[in-house]
């Protein structure tokens, strides 16, 4: 492994060979930062006597907005004044001390305390202003469901913005595991919002438990931090990596400390949707799309390239970490964007693009290139909320239609230009078109991959090219099918809001706008933009046409999308730091402890094909992604029949007929863990539940117990309750215990000479 | 004195209400008014406990340094040194105070649920409350095995008369079952009274006095035979795997308050019995035997979690549930380090919160629609909002979410046992590590699973109520007078219309009951410092005889090939060679070798 990656690794001697990174220290008069946490939490606790008074205004939603607009707003006035990264104790949480036998004090700290160097802020500063911008958008989204169910939904979200505040701002492992599991909840909570239905429920729980696993992982991860270093907190934890306690650890450790790196990512892989971990992310797209934008897509799902980011100095405990992180990001990017290809969903197409995207940013990182991976997770963070959002719309519009084989030419009809062309946006920068963001993000990372250097890297270098051309022919076979082409639409069957309310009998309304006419459909737009909603009475009649999104959606699109067009500015932009080329993230990256995953300048540098990997693959993505997205014209817009002939050859076709269904079911990764992991679980359950009834209970117990049972009868007229029985039954305990007391010398003489006597 | 308050206050509200008037037996009748029946005397009387214990505790001084407070007490057979004292420390405070919360509580729960035999009732809640509190009180060895045994007696009552349709053989087993191995347990005590009274010539039943003498003055094979006899008994109680099988029968037949008191309170008698007596008494023996007891601990953990899986009724997958929680509990403790001893003591508190609170939402639950087959009832979210509220709220402090009680005390467990190596760092040498933490974290998983599924399937989902009642909100009570508590408390032959008394969602009594447990899974949630303080110095002092015999261990044995490194150096051996845990086997040559010797 270490041939193929020539990888930052740390010795046994010691030598860490990490370049240096800011270590925090404690700061005072920062208190106020605390608001990042605490305006969540009023919010989810304003929304929680929403529910409780059963108000069917909009008033959770603004509460919410509110909430986290000055969390936000907090958030940016911290990164104006933080240069040095600082801790902000805020409250003592699990603190623990105690002296040994030997009279050594020892202890265990982990305090809500906040870790605040320029990654927490680059991480905070999309996470509140998105989060503040979705909520928005779901303000409107969600009014159909005005009501207890819209106070839930937003309590949701805050919680949401609380966990994850927690988790990218804690200053120890603790704090983050909070965050860690509260976003799981929060996910839980909302992928399961609407509760009636059984797949929203069983997605929920499905992605709480899969999300467990890599849980698991990560509190496995954190004990061993704690029993190798001797804490959890960052700055103490770095100090000592610094210091040189990692080839320690190695020299006494052994195995269990080189286990680190792979528990933490065990856990990242859970929490980013990767490789074995990915599958509740596609079934996560259950729940309403605001949620999906915001917390599947742009912000819960980076926090485990967050996690290996942060403790990336943690990775190079054992020399295969790096490269098992890079593989593992490679092969989920080349999956999910395999299975993306073949979905017709528009929804699940974008969960396995974000998939494919995340296996992006694991790869960029495990190539070492930091930067390259949260430069990723902020362009993606941007441009998929975008690409969601507008799915919403659609969505939302078309009574949950998300079949691209059933909508056609968004763009031509009335009030849905700004839909259109946001996503059109967002494809583009999905697809890494030039001068997009996605395209310089991407490329930091693919171009990293070459450079570096080692064979291994260099495949990965390849794959992820090949992957950029998938990623534009799937991005643009949504576009060019739901957005381009000959108007027409079928609606969807389903209403959001109160199903019970509203009658299930809209059905499929199939047909051309050119039955209905623009002022029709502009008309009933424009009905609901007052409202900016369609309240309780979308019912029967009204499910047969579509609404186009009202103001607050379309100002939140186009919002987001300017962010996501600007996204490529801060690629430009000085780093501010002396040595560091990549522009503003990049600079942003090496004021943190991820700074050791900064590329050296003047390191091991790979070539691609000869050339300089940087320069080169400006043109190479370039091109690989204007093939991707000309191909898609081919199929999907220009001959929409050729899709079918193409597909119809190779089902015809013996030798490849496995590969369009394995493709469209997803390479049956569902079904092979349920045939290997729940199936074989579930039996063992029942099993084990036979064993305790007949094996133990049955056989050991009641068969021991015949004899003192016989016993028992005679205690049976006590069943009556009486209080004198009790009096009775007392006396008699005390008597029994009297005389065993006056007896117990000789009985324990007696058993001394038999067991004596016996032995 | 006003230790001995907390005790016979409830036994006074019991002779009361023996004495005192019957009850209405109409649920109606009792809402509108009368306040002197036996639940009232009986609430006011915990709620008076519970103030007097409130008092207590700020007059207690042993909060920060350890020591014990509160004495009381009097000589009761002096020539045999057996007296009624009664001393705590932060520990058992802890464990007072628990249950002088959860008894009002589950008092004012039963108010709807039981309409019949009130008197016995709630005099048999009121004498458990003084046995079990008894049992935290009590000084003398002697006086704490009647309390303990004591606790049986009303739990059984309780449990035969008011519970479910097999109720009866459920408490016979119970009772039998837990009694058998109190037996041993006694004997094991007593034997340590005898071997001192033996070798230092006066009769006592000290407990502290005891406890110093055990520590230093048994043989280790000695110590080996007590820690069976302990084990005996108090591994019932907790229930360890494989003598739990008591456990789901007992708490599925109680009735609602009897699971709480059960999962809140009695399991943590055993626990208690293992914190206060096993780890103090025979450090050498349970040094020996932790690893071999963590494995039955984590058996128990992944056995439970998966039988929990695979239940129907709700009921008995929140006792199994218990099963699997406690051998956390039980895993914390035999890390032998302040930080699983820590865990261990927080879960107790923590698992009577929350696995109680779990018992009397089933119990609301089921007041309502008379069943607790997930199959058969679903989708309750749409019905009983706050109720859904609550479930889900307390089933994510059962599963462990972090902000809630119980991932504190989950994760004190797990960290305490991953790092009970030889080289630990917490300077607590201990027989456990790593992989006991890595399968025992399986349990987290599991935990996950079973809870989840469970509220999939009873509160979200499309609603299906039992009897065909209706889909959609508002459907009022949902059960005509004529119901009763046919399936509930089948033999009152003075059947009650109460079930149309029950809004279909929680009353305002309900809410008030659940309330305090709720915020209370909070703070120890956010601030678990207000106890983990509190209990740091007593746990050093329990953990103090262990930490001595494991040092003592580790420099004797040769070392593991699998712990790594770390325990070479002064190697002088302390002579005191311990029989090897893990050849359980060969430990009864042993022993024997040392009685005879």
């Amino acid at each position: 492994m270490t041939t193929l990656f020539p990888m930052l690794a740390v010795s046994a001697e010691g030598a860490t060979g990490l370049p240096d990174w800011p270590i925090a220290a404690p700061a005072a008069g920062f208190g106020w930062a605390g608001l990042i946490l605490w305006l969540p939490l009023l919010s989810l606790l304003g929304c929680g006597l929403c529910w409780l008074s059963g108000t069917r205004s909009k008033l959770p939603a603004w509460i919410t907005v509110v909430s986290l607009g000055l969390a936000f707003v907090t958030t940016a006035v911290l990164f104006t004044r933080v240069d040095a990264p600082i801790i902000i104790h805020l409250f003592d949480w699990l603190v623990l001390d105690w002296r040994s036998e030997a009279g050594e004090a020892g202890g265990f700290t982990a305090n809500f305390s906040l870790y605040v160097d320029r990654l927490t802020l680059l991480w905070m500063l999309f996470v509140t202003g998105l989060g503040t911008l979705i909520a928005l958008y779901a303000s409107e989204y969600m009014a159909g469901d005005r009501g207890r169910g819209y106070a839930r939904f937003f309590a949701g979200v805050s919680v949401f913005l609380f966990a994850m505040s927690c988790l990218v701002m804690g200053d120890n492992l603790v704090l983050l595991y909070l965050g860690w599991e509260g976003v799981g909840f929060a996910s839980y909570w909302l992928i399961g919002y609407f509760y009636t239905r059984p797949s929203a429920v069983a997605a929920a729980k499905k992605a709480f438990i899969v999300n467990r696993i890599g849980d698991l992982g990560l509190a496995l991860g954190l004990y061993l931090v704690w029993s190798t270093f001797g804490t959890v907190e960052y700055q103490g934890l770095f100090t000592a990596l610094r210091n040189g306690a990692a080839g320690e650890a190695l020299l006494h450790g052994g195995w269990s400390v080189q286990a680190i790196p792979f528990l933490l990512m065990l856990g990242a892989f859970g929490k980013s949707a990767q490789l074995p971990l990915y599958v509740w992310l596609p079934d996560a797209m259950e729940g309403p799309t605001p949620v999906s934008a915001l917390i599947h897509a742009a912000t819960m799902v980076t926090a485990g390239v967050y996690l290996l980011a942060r403790l990336f100095p943690l990775l190079t405990l054992h020399p295969a970490a790096l490269p098992a992180v890079a593989w593992i990001g490679g092969l989920t990017a080349l999956l999910a964007a395999t299975i993306g290809m073949a979905q017709y969903d528009i929804k699940r197409i974008m969960a396995y693009s974000t998939v494919s995207q995340l296996g992006y940013m694991f790869l960029g990182i495990g190539v070492g290139t930091t930067f390259g991976a949260a430069y990723h997770v902020f362009t993606h963070a941007f441009f998929k909320a975008v690409l969601f959002l507008t799915c919403g719309a659609v969505m939302h519009g078309f009574a949950g239609q998300l079949d691209l084989r059933r909508l056609s030419g968004l763009r031509h009809m009335p009030g849905w230009r700004i839909t259109s062309y946001t996503m059109l946006v967002g494809c583009l920068c999905l697809a890494g078109f030039p001068l997009t963001s996605g395209f310089f993000s991407k490329d930091a990372i693919i171009a990293e991959a070459f450079s570096h250097g080692g064979t291994g890297a260099a495949m990965l270098g390849w794959l992820a090219l090949v992957v950029a051309g998938l990623t534009a022919y799937y991005t643009f076979r949504v576009w060019f099918r739901v957005c381009a082409g000959p108007a027409h639409y079928e609606m969807g069957d389903e209403h959001h809001g109160d199903d019970a309310a509203h009658g299930a009998g809209a059905g499929h309304a199939g047909g051309h706008p050119g039955g209905h006419p623009g002022g029709h459909a502009g008309g009933h737009a424009g009905g609901h933009a007052g409202d900016a909603g369609h309240g309780g009475g979308h019912g029967g009649g009204h499910g047969s046409h579509p609404h186009a999104p009202g103001i607050a959606i379309n100002l939140v699109l186009l919002v987001i999308t300017a962010c996501a067009l600007l996204a490529a500015i801060p690629y430009f932009l000085p780093s501010g730091v002396e040595g560091v080329a990549g522009g503003w993230v990049a600079g942003m990256v090496a004021g943190s402890s991820a700074a050791a995953g900064l590329p050296a300048s003047g390191g091991a540098h790979g070539t691609f094909l000869g050339l300089d990997p940087h320069t080169a693959m400006y043109v190479v993505s370039a091109a690989v992604g204007l093939v991707g997205i000309a191909v898609a014209w081919r199929l999907h817009l220009a001959d929409r029949a050729a899709a079918d002939r193409l597909r119809g050859r190779l089902l015809g076709n013996p030798a490849l007929r496995w590969l369009p269904v394995a493709m469209e079911r997803k390479w049956y990764v569902d079904e092979i863990y349920d045939a290997l992991i729940r199936q074989p679980l579930w039996v063992l359950g029942h099993v084990l539940a036979s064993i305790d009834r007949i094996v133990i209970d049955l056989l050991l117990v009641d068969c021991t117990a015949r004899l003192p049972r016989l016993l028992a009868r005679a205690f049976q007229p006590l069943y009556g309750g009486l209080l004198q029985s009790y009096a009775l039954f007392m006396a008699g305990g005390v008597a029994l215990v009297a005389l065993l007391v006056l007896f117990m010398p000789e009985l324990i003489a007696k058993l001394g000479t038999i067991l004596g006597g016996g032995g | 004195m006003i230790a001995s308050l907390l005790l016979l206050l409830p036994l006074l509200g019991a002779a009361l209400i023996a004495f005192g008037p019957a009850g209405r037996r109409d649920v109606a009748g009792a809402r509108a008014g009368s306040r002197t029946g036996p639940r009232w005397i009986a609430a006011v009387c915990t709620l008076v406990t519970a103030a007097v214990g409130v008092v207590a505790a700020m007059q207690f001084e042993g909060w920060r340094d350890g020591s014990f407070g509160l004495h009381a007490g009097v000589d009761w057979l002096a020539d045999l040194g057996i007296t009624l004292n009664m001393h705590v420390d932060a520990v058992s405070l802890l464990l007072i105070l628990l249950t002088l919360l959860l008894m009002p509580l589950c008092i004012f729960a039963s108010f709807s649920a039981i309409t019949a035999r009130q008197r016995e009732y709630y005099g048999w809640l009121l004498v458990l409350q003084a046995a079990m509190t008894g049992v935290f009180l009590a000084r003398d060895l002697v006086f704490f095995y009647i309390c303990f045994e004591f606790t049986l007696v009303p739990m059984y009552f309780l449990i035969a008369i008011y519970g479910g349709e097999n109720r009866a053989r459920a408490a016979l087993k119970f009772f039998i079952y837990t009694f058998t191995g109190s037996m041993l347990t006694l004997a094991g005590l007593l034997w340590v009274a005898w071997a001192h009274a033996d070798r230092l010539g006066t009769w006592t039943f000290d407990i502290p006095t005891l406890t110093a003498f055990a520590q230093s003055g048994l043989s280790s094979g000695e110590q080996a035979w007590i820690l069976l006899a302990l084990m005996a008994g108090f591994a019932v109680k907790v229930p360890l795997f494989p003598v739990h099988t008591w456990l789901p029968l007992a708490h599925t037949e109680a009735p609602t308050a009897g699971s709480v008191i059960l999962a809140g309170v009695l399991l943590k008698l055993g626990t208690y019995g293992l914190y206060r007596f096993v780890l103090p008494m025979v450090p050498d023996a349970v040094v020996a035997y932790a690893p071999f007891i963590a494995v039955l601990a984590i058996v128990g953990i992944v056995y439970g979690a998966l039988i929990c899986w695979v239940q129907d009724d709700v009921k008995k997958l929140v006792a199994y549930s218990s099963v699997s929680h406690l051998g956390f509990c039980v895993l914390g403790l035999f890390a032998l380090n302040p930080i699983g001893v820590q865990g261990s003591v927080l879960y107790m508190i923590n698992h009577g919160l929350s696995t109680g609170a779990l018992f009397l939402l089933i119990g609301m639950m089921y007041e309502r629609h008379h069943t607790r087959d997930m199959n058969r009832i679903g989708g309750l979210a749409r019905v009983m909002p706050v109720w859904s509220l609550f479930m889900v709220f307390f089933v994510l402090s059962s599963v462990g979410l972090p902000g809630l009680n119980g991932f504190v005390s989950e994760f004190y467990c797990l960290l305490g046992a991953f790092t009970a190596s030889v080289d630990a760092q917490t300077g607590y040498p201990g027989r456990l590590g790593p992989w006991y933490a890595a399968f025992a974290g399986t349990g987290m998983i599991l935990a996950a699973m079973y809870l989840l599924i469970m509220t999939g399937k009873v509160v979200f989902g499309p609603t299906h109520l039992p009897g065909g009642h209706g889909h959609g909100g508002g459907h009022g009570g949902g059960h005509g007078g004529g119901h009763g508590h046919a399936g509930h408390a089948g033999h009152a032959a003075d059947a009650h219309g109460d079930g149309a008394a029950l809004p279909p969602d929680l009353t305002r009594r309900e809410i008030g009951v659940l309330i305090p447990i709720a915020l209370l899974c909070i703070v120890l949630g956010v601030r678990p410092g207000l106890l983990t303080d509190a209990l740091a110095r007593p746990i050093e002092q329990a953990l103090a005889a262990s930490a001595a015999a494991s040092a003592a261990a580790t420099v004797a044995r040769p070392q593991d090939a699998d712990t790594g490194g770390g325990a070479s150096g002064h190697a002088e051996g302390t002579g005191d060679d311990l029989p090897r845990a893990d050849a359980a086997d060969a430990t009864g040559d042993v022993v024997r070798e040392r009685v005879r010797g």
